[in-house]
């Protein structure tokens, strides 16, 4: 009856690709690093079985020498093996290194899991107590304690431990902070789970690997401490081998016998590098942060080769974009996208998440992310074909022709500089005038954008500014180089309803005063029918249906933007209606995209012939265009996407056998509403 | 903001009287007492407890506390029990040393490691692989090895700077300069290592920020993206590893000091524990953390200066 | 089969205690010399009748979410008391809370930190039913038929949330609420990120599900319309104080406090010819106005944005007075 599940969703948090082990294996280094650490482990260990040599055997024959069949790595200046004092001394340092780090950990964990849980006042305290402790020397601390308990390495190593863990606490801190603000702790609350449940629960496992990254550090700072310390004659006590200590025999002898510092150093040098290398692979999250700007070949053009379309007779007549594709080497994302933009008229791209109408709108400015351009067709643009552009090319027009205005529009502002500073570079930039100039003109664009105390704000940083102001703001500089065209990717979104209705009111001003256009993406159909004269629908990356917006609105003609029309609770709850009429399943992947429609699937008037390829038509007695084969045939009969009725038995969507020609398709019964699927 | 540098500097008092208190009692626990280091091999008990009661060690610890403390706070730290030199004399003369190798360590390892960083970032390719590389090389070898390394090559193989000593900054500019040369050196490959990771994860870390996206919706040159937007974003985490260079470095200068033969407070300090000089042991630690407390203090106050959200609060 | 109407009024109680009884709330962030200067909640007043649904609508500020938590006891309350079904849990103790018998849950915003990811769907499922002293085999097998109800496969107990959408996954989120068999649960933004299609299907199924239990939701949202479509009952909120209360399709057809006014002119809806009409509805109601209004603590906290507002109305507060069907809290509304 249920179909299998589908795969991953994006997911907001960025999550660690695999258990720990995978991700270890899958980098080369780590696995070396990896190998290194369990080879000395295990040879130190074992020492004591198989030493070739007593580590404090002198042999006069061979002092200083180098490697040699019966001392592989050479001797020290009083004869004595290198390679067993090597191994005889590893065991102890790395046992009290190990030491240190559980310390470390005992420490720092609990007390960033009371400060993540513990409110307010409790992280207070305990951050000002780490602070104090992270301010002192601690290398100094040690010295002095050694001089109380001599060179007990387990003992100096532990306190060490201890005095770090302030360190480890601010790291954790952070980790256990983020996680305790999850809201499955919240439902974990609700269940009725105590806090030290929670904790240990669902806080802990998350900063696990956190927590072995750090685990591996120290323990590599601790191995460094310790060959310090033996340096300057704090190792361990003597007839017990040292590294440091070696180290520091090695170097008064390092201008007749240089090869003695190589051994000791380089195995030193070894251990502490594996214990890096693994923590950074356990470290390394599987997405690397996205780059809003692409670092290399900045100069490649988007798409190679001279545009194909008639650019002339494009110059003059607004955007039009004809058959855009976009997407990425491995996958599509966008496909046959046309749409025209005629100056002084707003057009809607909407859709839901994943339908491709983000990836539309930056292709217009050239903003798409790293790794992703356009694959096929053009975006003509006052003569110019932008998908054949370059960065540098590009850069003449953005700002200048084509402005953007983001969702968030406290992101969208660098929190670092004042609006002023922003606003007033946008300006200098674009229109080319000086300091004060920009300055009057900046104050100038915020009273038009509605601002009233402009000197006051554009002193101000963006973070001391609400989200409706922010987002004014970002207008402002998207007005900075008096644009012909803005592209507003979903600029309301983020705000309060009230806001929002500010906000288009303003959109709508400033069009009317300047007789540009806009390109306005949006999943909200009351912003469409508010704002938009013209209306794009978009499903899986490609246009369903477009047309003007009281035609598309008043009357959809595919069955999905009938859909959707009918499943917004703002469209007017009639009287009887107490269901909402809603879409069974999922929006396909990019990579399950069918050949024919793809929205079939889910489309209760689905048939045979909807597995083909199809083009869009014009739509039936109304301008622009549509993407069903049968929706004139259903528009003709006035069928809708209604909404089921409660506790009726979910059921496959039956898909009818193939009916060609208008004269069966003026007999097919009128259809009621089908009965609801829980398919997913 | 005076209120919050009010605050931190009382904190600071209280971190540098915390630490006083427990390297007193450090100093208390250790092995040797003045009475025996003073008296020497082969003196009897009497003679021992003789010199421990003149010195007062047998009083209240709170009592001698409280003197130690009245005497320290007007500057007089009192004398060697070795050789009854002015502890607080000494350490004026060798905190000059510390200090510039810590600073001087501090501020190459600054520059070199933002420069690689951002370098790493903006090239990427093999750039970003050679100072990833490096980086994970550099804290892998103990600077103490380095520093043989280096002294081999620049002071025996090619001489051209000095292997040892120290050169007051009075004395001559110049020298002083050359003499601190290979130490700094030393300790700015391992510490460039360091700020190069952090530069580099901070420059990544701006470089996915939204708001690089609006700055090149309006026209911003790439240089000004990336060396002013970028890098004034990713400033702060990195200056906050520079604060913890800093105190690294300072604190664990004794073993380059050693090395180098530089009279510093490090090469003091661990002089005075291995022949348990007790009253130095406590004014090095002293003076010590006050030097990190205060510059932890400065360097806390710009990273607040600079992030714009922690300003005006 | 007809299709019911949801219930305009709360069936006739036969217990006496309602389902949840909040009285005076006061929540203040903060305590002692940090406590915030104006309350998040500013005596908030409010009963839930057993099987009905109350929608708590605001904009960011108003304090809704905030009451949310505070009736879970994940918000400490400074004033006021909240009984359920006749019990004062104002400061249940956490025995206290588990004691409820998971009468008392919610079903949260975001779906993608709802779930621990590293617990498979069945160990988050089970949990609440485990503390209670079910036995593992009954748990699991009530997650299952879980699953079930809310339209997901039943192995589905074995599976990792990222395996799941957003939309499927608040439907496991329902299904959590639900395992314990409560009569209230506290919808906090349940539908907000979510797309439309996928809002209506976890619409319609809380729908069902209350009509087939007997559930009494509180159910908080920012969007009037999908409030107006599940709850009986509506509370406007404005910088944590109710402005006007009443039965959902009166105050959201025919709001009478000038917030609410504001607000549902503000809604926009997916048909231009009457948006038009909600637009020029906006220009009298000088709609916007939020960013200059500054946090005032005495008199009617929508005064600074308020076109009817007088000297009356910045220095006394309003109290709740009936209209009609309904409670308002203005000096002018009528």
């Amino acid at each position: 009856m249920t179909a299998p599940l589908t795969p991953t969703a994006p997911s907001a948090v960025r999550p660690q690709g695999g258990r720990p082990l995978a991700r270890l294996v899958r980098r080369p280094p780590a696995v070396a690093g990896a190998l290194w650490l369990a080879f000395i482990v295990i040879a130190s260990l074992t020492a004591p079985l198989w030493l070739p040599y007593p580590t404090e055997q002198q042999d006069f024959s061979a002092v200083l020498a180098g490697p040699s069949p019966a001392h592989w790595l050479g001797t020290d200046e009083l004869g004595r093996d290198l390679l067993s004092r090597i191994f005889a001394a590893g065991g102890g340092t790395l046992a009290a290194s190990t030491i240190g780090a559980v310390v470390a950990m005992l420490v720092a964990v609990p007390l960033a899991l009371i400060a993540a849980s513990g409110g307010e006042r409790v992280e207070g305290v305990i951050n000002r107590v780490t602070e104090v402790m992270l301010a002192i020397p601690a290398f100094i601390i040690m010295l002095a304690v050694i001089g109380v308990v001599g060179t007990n390495m387990p003992i100096i190593m532990a306190i060490f431990g201890f005095l770090i863990s302030s360190g480890m606490y601010r790291v954790f801190v952070g980790a256990a902070k983020s996680l305790q603000a999850q809201l499955y702790v919240d439902a974990a609350s609700v269940d009725g789970i105590r806090p030290v449940g929670i904790s240990l629960k669902h806080v802990l496992p998350g900063m696990l690997n956190t927590v072995m990254v750090q685990f591996a550090l120290v323990f590599a700072v601790a191995i460094m401490l310790q060959a310090g310390l033996a340096f300057i004659g704090f190792g361990p006590p003597i007839p017990q081998p040292s590294w440091g200590g070696m180290i520091q025999a090695a170097s008064q002898h390092v201008y007749d016998a240089p090869w003695m510092m190589v051994p000791t150093g380089i195995v030193l040098a070894l251990t502490v590098l594996s214990a890096n290398v693994v923590a950074d692979a356990l470290a390394a999250t599987t997405d690397v942060p996205q780059l809003q700007i692409a670092l290399r070949e900045p100069k490649r053009r988007m798409r190679a080769g001279a545009s194909t379309a008639d650019t002339q007779a494009a110059a003059g007549e607004g955007l039009r974009v004809r058959a855009l594709a976009v997407g990425s080497e491995a996958v599509t994302l966008v496909s046959d996208v046309s749409l025209d933009v005629r100056p002084g008229r707003v057009l809607g791209l909407v859709g839901e998440s994943g339908c491709g109408k983000t990836l539309t709108a930056l292709s217009l400015i050239g903003l798409l992310p790293p790794g992703i351009r356009p694959q096929a067709g053009e975006v003509l643009w006052n003569g110019h074909d932008l998908t054949r552009l370059s960065e540098r090319e590009f850069m003449r027009i953005r700002g200048r022709e084509i402005a953007l205005i983001s969702q968030e529009p406290m992101r969208a502002l660098d929190p670092m500089f004042t609006v002023g500073y922003q606003l007033g570079g946008a300006i200098r930039r674009l229109q080319k005038v000086g300091r004060a100039a920009a300055r009057a003109e900046a104050a100038a664009l915020l009273g038009k954008v509605g601002i009233v105390d402009a000197p006051t704000v554009l002193r101000l940083y963006p973070h001391e500014i609400s989200g409706g102001m922010a987002q004014r703001v970002a207008i402002a500089l998207a007005l900075a180089g008096r644009p012909r065209l803005l592209v507003a990717d979903e600029p309301t979104t983020a705000l309060d309803v009230t806001v929002q209705a500010e906000i288009l009111d303003l959109l709508r001003s400033i069009i009317a005063d300047t007789g540009m256009s806009m390109v306005l993406v949006t999943h909200d159909f009351g912003v469409v029918a508010d704002i938009c004269d013209d209306v794009v629908v978009m499903y899986a990356g490609e246009v369903v249906e477009s047309g003007s917006v009281h035609s598309v609105l008043e009357g959809p003609q595919h069955p999905y933007a009938m859909a959707l029309l009918a499943a917004d609770p703002h469209a007017g709850v009639e009287a009887e209606s107490q269901r909402l009429a809603s879409i069974p399943g999922q929006v396909p992947q990019p990579k399950d995209w069918p050949d024919g429609c793809r929205f079939a699937d889910r489309c209760r008037f689905s048939t045979e012939a909807c597995r083909r390829p199809i083009a869009l038509t014009p739509r039936r007695s109304a301008e622009g265009e549509v993407r069903c084969i049968r929706s004139a045939e259903l528009t003709a009969a006035g069928v809708t996407w209604a909404a089921a009725p409660a506790g009726v038995e979910p059921e496959r969507v039956r898909i009818e056998p193939e009916r060609v020609g208008a004269a069966e398709a003026a007999q097919a019964p009128t259809r009621r509403a089908e009965p609801e699927e829980a398919r997913l | 903001m005076a209120v919050f540098v009010l605050k931190r500097a009382l904190l600071a008092v209280l971190t540098i009287f915390a630490v006083s208190v427990i390297a007193f009692l450090l100093v208390h626990s250790m092995k040797g007492d003045p009475g025996t280091v003073i008296a020497g091999l082969g003196a009897t008990k009497g003679e021992i407890a003789a010199i421990n009661d003149k010195v007062g060690w047998n009083d209240p610890l709170i009592v001698q506390y409280a003197d130690w403390a009245l005497h320290a706070i007007q500057g007089d730290f009192g004398l060697s029990l070795i050789d009854g030199r002015d502890i607080m004399g000494d350490l004026a003369d060798r905190l000059p040393v510390t200090a510039s190798l810590a600073t001087g360590g501090t501020l190459l390892s600054a520059v070199l490691g933002i420069v690689l960083g951002v370098t790493a970032v903006v090239r990427g390719g093999i750039a970003d692989k050679i100072v990833s590389g490096y980086a994970g090389l550099a804290a892998a070898l103990p600077n103490f090895w380095i520093g043989i390394i280096l002294v081999f090559v620049f002071a025996v193989v090619v001489p051209v700077f000095p292997a040892t000593g120290y050169v007051p900054f009075d004395q001559s500019p110049e020298l002083w300069f050359i003499s601190l040369a290979l130490p700094v050196l030393t300790l700015a490959i391992g510490g460039s290592g360091f700020i190069a990771r952090q530069a580099r994860a901070s420059m990544y870390d701006a470089l996915a920020q939204e708001h690089i996206r609006t700055l090149r919706a309006t026209a911003t040159p790439r240089w000004r993206i990336l060396y002013i937007h970028a890098l004034r974003f990713a400033s702060l985490p990195i200056i906050a590893s520079i604060a913890l260079q800093f105190i690294a470095l300072f604190g664990g200068s004794v073993v380059i000091e050693q090395l180098y033969s530089m009279p510093g407070i490090g090469v003091d300090l661990q002089a005075a524990v291995a022949r348990y000089d007790a009253p130095v042991v406590l004014g090095v630690v002293v003076i010590a953390t006050i030097v990190v407390v205060v510059v932890n203090l400065i360097l806390e106050m710009a990273t607040r200066f600079l992030d714009p959200k922690l300003r005006a609060s | 089969m007809t299709i019911q109407k949801a219930p305009a009024a709360a069936p006739a109680a036969t217990e006496t205690a309602p389902a949840l009884r909040v009285r005076d709330l006061v929540v203040r962030y903060g305590r002692g010399r940090r406590a915030a200067a104006e309350p998040a909640v500013n005596g908030v007043t409010f009963d839930i009748a057993s099987g009905e649904t109350v929608g708590l609508v605001g904009e960011s500020g108003s304090g809704k979410t905030t009451i949310g938590k505070a009736i879970l006891g994940l918000q400490r309350v400074t004033e006021g008391s909240v009984q359920y079904r006749g019990r004062d849990i104002t400061h249940a103790s956490l025995g206290e809370r588990r004691d409820l018998g998971g009468e008392l849950r919610a079903v949260f915003q975001d779906p993608y930190s709802s779930f621990n990811p590293r617990r498979t769907i069945g160990a988050s499922l089970i949990e609440p039913l485990r503390l209670r002293g079910v036995s593992r085999a009954d748990a699991v097998g009530r997650a299952r038929s879980m699953l079930e109800r809310v339209g997901l496969p039943a192995d589905a107990v074995d599976r990792y949330p990222r395996q799941f959408s957003g939309g499927q996954r608040q439907r496991i989120a329902v299904a959590r609420a639900l395992i314990c068999d409560p009569s209230l649960v506290v919808c906090d933004e349940a539908v907000s990120a979510l797309d439309l299609s996928t809002q209506a299907q976890v619409l319609n199924l809380l729908a069902d599900l209350r009509d087939e239990r007997g559930l009494s939701y509180l159910f908080i949202a920012h969007d009037i319309a999908v409030v107006r479509f599940l709850a009986q009952r509506v509370l406007v909120l404005y910088r944590g104080q109710v402005m006007e209360s009443g039965p959902a399709a009166g105050v959201t057809d025919a709001p009478k406090h000038p917030y609410t006014q504001a607000l549902t002119a503000a809604s926009p809806v997916p048909r231009p010819t009457e948006q038009a009409e909600r637009r020029a509805r906006r220009e009298v109601l000088v709609v916007g106005g939020a960013s200059a209004a500054a946090p005032t603590s005495v008199g009617c906290p929508y005064a600074a944005r308020c076109p009817l507002a007088t000297e009356l109305c910045r220095t006394e507060r309003p109290a709740l007075r009936p209209i009609d069907d309904r409670l308002v809290a203005c000096h002018y509304a009528s």
